[in-house]
C-alpha cells in the first residue's frame, strides 16, 4: 500500500526519495512520505531500521544525502534553520532535558534563549507552568532539576517543552521507551489529546504497538531503508503485507530475518 | 605495509584534523559577533574556569616558585651567583612557568570538563534539542566558553605569578637565608613590563586553546560512555600538546621583538 497523494496545500510534510548513508551503511535508500496537515502518522520499524535518522532528516538535524523534503510548503534545502524550527517541536527518546537548568527553564528554554522572539522571565515562567499543567505536572515541579524527576516525569517535561511555542508539527521519538506500561499509557493519551487539541501534525516513531494503536491515524512501516507499507491504523491487523503482519504480531518467524534468532 | 604510504596517510589525517579544528574555531569566533550572546553561560563558564581553578593553579605556582628558588640557588652557588635567585624566579615564573604550568593544570581540569559536558550533551541528544529549540550550539555552548577561558586564564596566571614569586621568596628567606627586603627589591628591579605582558598574552592564547579543544572534542564525541571518555582524554592531550607547541612559537616571537 503506498502513501496518500492529494492537494499539495494539504500536505504538511513531503519526502521524496530521501537517502542517507553513514560510510558504507545505507540507512535510508529512498524514503517517500506524504503527511497531511493535522494527521498523526506513526512510523514503525525494527531496531536499527533508521527511524530516528528519518525524523532527524525530516527537520534537517541530519542532512539527507539525496532526495527532496518539503515542510509546510517550504523545501528544506531552501529554508533557514529558524524557519523550520519555528514550526517544529520534538520530544526526544531520553527527554534530552538540560541538566543544569530547572524544569521550568527547560520548558521555557526557547522563550528565554531561542533566536526567534523571546519573552521576559516572568512571562516565560508563567507559560512554562501552564504547559507543565497541561502534561499533568503541578507548579511544585517547576523548580526541580531533571535529575530529581522520574523517567515518566522527564518525558512529560520534554513534552511540555515540545509544545511550549505552539508548533504546527510535533515529532515524537520513541515516546514510551523505558516507561512502565501505565506511564506509557499516560504518555500515549497525552500525546493523543495534545495532538487533537492543537491540531498539530504529529510524526511518531516507535515499535510499541500499544502506542501505535493509541496515537496513530495512519501508520508507515520503514524496512530496509524504504517505506514498505502505509495505511490507516485500522488496517494494521489485516495489512495485506507479510512483513507488516509479522511486525505487528511480534512473530519471530516470517520474512523479517533477525540476526542471531534461532 | 608501505611505510611511505603510512606516513602519507598520517600526514593527511593530521592536516585534515588541523583543518577541521581551524574551521570549528573560526565558526566559534564568528558566533561571537552574531547576536544573541549568552551572558549567563559566559558567567557560569568564567566562574568555573577562573574562580574554581584558583586552588589548583595557586598551589602549583607556590610549589614551583619554591622549587625554582632551590634549583637556582644550587646552580648559582657553583659560580658564586646565589644572588640571581630573585630575578630568575621572577622571570622564570612570569615569562614561562606561570602561563605554561597554569595552562597545563587548567587544561587537565577544564578541557576535560568541557569535553565531558558537551560530549554527554551530544550523546543524550541535548545538542539536537538545542537546535530544535532555535538555539545555535555554537553560540550557546562554544562562544561563551571561548571568551570565558580567553579572559580567565590571564587573570589566573596573574595570580599564579604573584603566588609563584611568593613561593620563591618564602623558600629563599626560610631555607636560603635571603634578606626579605633585598629579595623583594631584586624581584621588582629585574622584572620588566614586557615580561609580565608576554606571560599574560601566552595565558590568553592558552585559554583559547583549552576551550577550543574541550568544545571541539565534546562536539565530535563518539557514542556512549566510551565515546565521551575518549573525547575527554583527547581534549586534555591535544590541549596540552598545543599549549607546549604554541608556547615555543610565542616565546620565539617575544624573543625576537
Amino acid at each position: 500500500m503506498t502513501d496518500q497523494t492529494g492537494d499539495e496545500d494539504d500536505i504538511m510534510i513531503r519526502a521524496e526519495g530521501v537517502t542517507r548513508a553513514f560510510g558504507k551503511n545505507r540507512v535510508l535508500k529512498g524514503v517517500d512520505l506524504a503527511i497531511r496537515r493535522g494527521e498523526s502518522r506513526v512510523v514503525i520499524g525494527g531496531s536499527g531500521s533508521g527511524k530516528s535518522v528519518l525524523i532527524k532528516c525530516l527537520i534537517g538535524l541530519i542532512p539527507a544525502d539525496g532526495g527532496r523534503i518539503v515542510i509546510d510548503g517550504i523545501p528544506l534545502s531552501h529554508a533557514t534553520r529558524s524557519e523550520v524550527m519555528r514550526r517544529v517541536g520534538m520530544l526526544f527518546q531520553g527527554g534530552a532535558l538540560f541538566d543544569s537548568l530547572p524544569v521550568w527553564e527547560n520548558v521555557a528554554f526557547r522563550l528565554l534563549r531561542g533566536e526567534d522572539e523571546r519573552v521576559d522571565r516572568a512571562r516565560a515562567r508563567a507559560i512554562a507552568i501552564e504547559k507543565l499543567a497541561r502534561v499533568g505536572l503541578g507548579p511544585e515541579t517547576a523548580d526541580l532539576y531533571p535529575a530529581e524527576l522520574s523517567g515518566g516525569m522527564q518525558k512529560r517535561v520534554g513534552l511540555a517543552r515540545a509544545i511550549a511555542h505552539a508548533p504546527s508539527i510535533i515529532f515524537f521519538d520513541e515516546p514510551t521507551t523505558g516507561l512502565d506500561p501505565i506511564m506509557a499509557g499516560v504518555i500515549n493519551r497525552l500525546i493523543r489529546s495534545i495532538v487533537s487539541e492543537t491540531g498539530a501534525t504529529a510524526v511518531t516513531i516507535t515499535h510499541d504497538m500499544v502506542s501505535v494503536r493509541t496515537i496513530a491515524d495512519r501508520v508507515s512501516m520503514l524496512h530496509e531503508g524504504v517505506i514498505r507499507w502505509t495505511g490507516p491504523v485500522e488496517r494494521l491487523d489485516d495489512p495485506g503485507d507479510p512483513y507488516v503482519a509479522q511486525f505487528v504480531r511480534g512473530a519471530p518467524d516470517g520474512p523479517i530475518r533477525v540476526e542471531g534468532a534461532a | 605495509m608501505n611505510p611511505l604510504a603510512a606516513i602519507g596517510r598520517s600526514t593527511l589525517a593530521f592536516l585534515a584534523g588541523t583543518g577541521r579544528i581551524a574551521i570549528f574555531g573560526s565558526r566559534g569566533v564568528a558566533a561571537l559577533f552574531r547576536p544573541p550572546f549568552y551572558w549567563r553561560e559566559f558567567l557560569r563558564a568564567f566562574l568555573f574556569i577562573g574562580y574554581y581553578s584558583l586552588p589548583v593553579v595557586g598551589l602549583t605556582a607556590i610549589f614551583t616558585g619554591g622549587a625554582l628558588a632551590l634549583q637556582t640557588y644550587a646552580g648559582g652557588a657553583r659560580f658564586n651567583g646565589e644572588q640571581i635567585v630573585p630575578s630568575i624566579v621572577a622571570i622564570g615564573i612570569v615569562r614561562e612557568l606561570g602561563p605554561v604550568l597554569g595552562g597545563l593544570m587548567v587544561a587537565g581540569r577544564v578541557a576535560s570538563a568541557i569535553a565531558a559536558e558537551i560530549g554527554t550533551m551530544k550523546v543524550t541528544e541535548q545538542i539536537d534539542a538545542l537546535v530544535t529549540l532555535s538555539t545555535s550550539p555554537l553560540k550557546y555552548l562554544v562562544a561563551p566558553r571561548l571568551v570565558a577561558a580567553t579572559l580567565a586564564l590571564p587573570l589566573l596566571v596573574a595570580v599564579a605569578d604573584i603566588l609563584g614569586i611568593f613561593g620563591g621568596w618564602m623558600v629563599s628567606i626560610t631555607r636560603l637565608d635571603f634578606n626579605s627586603a633585598v629579595y623583594l627589591r631584586n624581584t621588582v628591579d629585574f622584572l620588566e613590563n614586557g615580561d609580565v605582558i608576554s606571560g599574560l598574552v601566552k595565558a590568553a592564547v592558552f585559554g583559547f586553546i583549552i576551550a577550543l579543544m574541550g568544545c571541539y572534542q565534546g562536539m565530535h564525541s563518539g557514542r556512549g560512555a566510551s565515546g565521551v571518555g575518549r573525547a575527554t582524554t583527547l581534549a586534555v592531550v591535544t590541549a596540552s600538546v598545543l599549549i607546549l607547541a604554541t608556547n615555543y612559537i610565542l616565546t620565539e616571537f617575544f624573543f625576537s621583538v
